[in-house]
């Protein structure tokens, strides 16, 4: 074991904790210790409060899921791309009430990037045309965030949520 | 024409800032030529005319044509930090086309405001039903041409020592283009 000086309260060896949000259904993975925690002493879910958070928490799913690794396996991709579709029809039945039509052209387009990033049709583009279609939903949900005065999603903001690695990511204009 | 009823909006950039969206007036000539006055000399070398005169400020402000040129200012309290016009043609073969053109405050870029902006120009030229939207940029603004590139505006054309700066040196001029050529009806999910 480590010699950890009892003031960083850190005990390497204790396993990442896991959550299912029964609100916003965000699938997490967590450090306990890092994470702020309610009155009943159980973790809170990072996207509650946060404006449209199921359709939040199920792009970030999505978004650091392994489907994208080296040694992502056929299944995880065939996984992700249901996953995404999922998703699409999720933002489809918000933005169906919404005069949003620039939320819905970026909708468009994530639709069309799907159906042709279908991995059962083994093309070697499949995981470029899903990575189009995941980012393309991104956009219709910002625009869904925008519509309301909020910020944009920065799934960054919650990757130590999926246990993910960083990547860079900067609001250039 | 446009309904401008969604006016005025607030929005929150990333960092928490908060901002007020609407429509240029004619009340807003003075705010706007302090806005232009702090935008800094080297961004001002690209403007296509010379905002240093203040009466150029003040013709346009009593001059306001919304089915024209539609003004929208973002502004911190009283404060204008951006400003996007998307300009449109009446009659004539572009009457479909509208050009985007957006000024961001310096100490507002970096912040989201731009993409914000863009995405404001965006929802207007959707409810304006014109099928293109265009935007132009000197070369060197790479992160404006990097924002609309993700706002799903594709680079369509580059003329080379096309344009001049306002000490006479010639850059080379970015086209892109946002195609809006999704009908409503068949969005269908």
């Amino acid at each position: 074991m480590y010699n950890v000086p009892a003031w960083l309260r850190y005990n390497f060896a204790m396993p990442l904790s896991r959550m299912t949000c029964p609100s916003c259904g965000a699938d997490l993975v967590y450090d306990s210790h890092e994470a702020v925690k309610g009155p009943d002493g159980t973790a809170i879910c990072p996207y509650r409060g946060r404006g449209n958070p199921e359709l939040r928490a199920a792009h970030d799913l999505i978004y650091f899921g392994k489907w994208r690794k080296m040694d992502a396996t056929t299944a995880d991709i065939r996984r992700a791309y249901n996953q995404i579709g999922r998703h699409l029809k999720a933002i489809g039945r918000i933005l169906e009430t919404k005069d949003l039509p620039a939320a819905k052209r970026d909708l468009g387009k994530a639709v069309e990037a799907h159906h042709a990033g279908d991995p059962a049709g083994e093309s070697p583009d499949a995981l470029r045309f899903m990575d189009h279609a995941l980012s393309y939903a991104h956009m219709a949900i910002d625009g869904l965030l925008h519509e309301e005065g909020l910020p944009p999603h920065d799934p960054m903001e919650f990757s130590k949520w999926y246990d993910a690695v960083e990547v860079p990511f900067k609001e250039e204009w | 024409m446009i309904t401008l009823n969604r006016y005025p909006r607030e929005i929150m950039l990333r960092d928490g800032a908060r901002l007020t969206l609407r429509p240029m007036g004619r009340e807003d000539a003075d705010r706007l030529w302090e806005f232009f006055c702090r935008i800094l000399p080297e961004d001002k070398m690209y403007f296509r005319v010379d905002v240093d005169r203040k009466e150029m400020v003040e013709r346009w402000a009593e001059h306001l044509d919304y089915d024209s040129v539609l003004p929208i200012l973002a502004l911190e309290e009283d404060r204008v930090v951006g400003d996007a016009t998307l300009h449109r043609n009446k009659t004539g073969w572009k009457q479909r086309v509208g050009t985007v053109r957006i000024q961001i405050a310096p100490d507002f870029r970096q912040r989201g405001l731009g993409m914000s902006m863009i995405r404001e120009m965006r929802h207007l030229g959707e409810k304006a039903a014109l099928h293109y939207l265009m935007a132009e940029a000197i070369e060197e603004q790479q992160p404006a041409i990097r924002a609309f590139e993700k706002m799903g505006f594709e680079r369509v054309g580059v003329y080379r020592n096309f344009v001049n700066d306002q000490k006479g040196a010639l850059h080379n001029l970015v086209v892109l283009l946002y195609h809006m050529a999704y009908s409503e009806e068949g969005m269908s999910f």
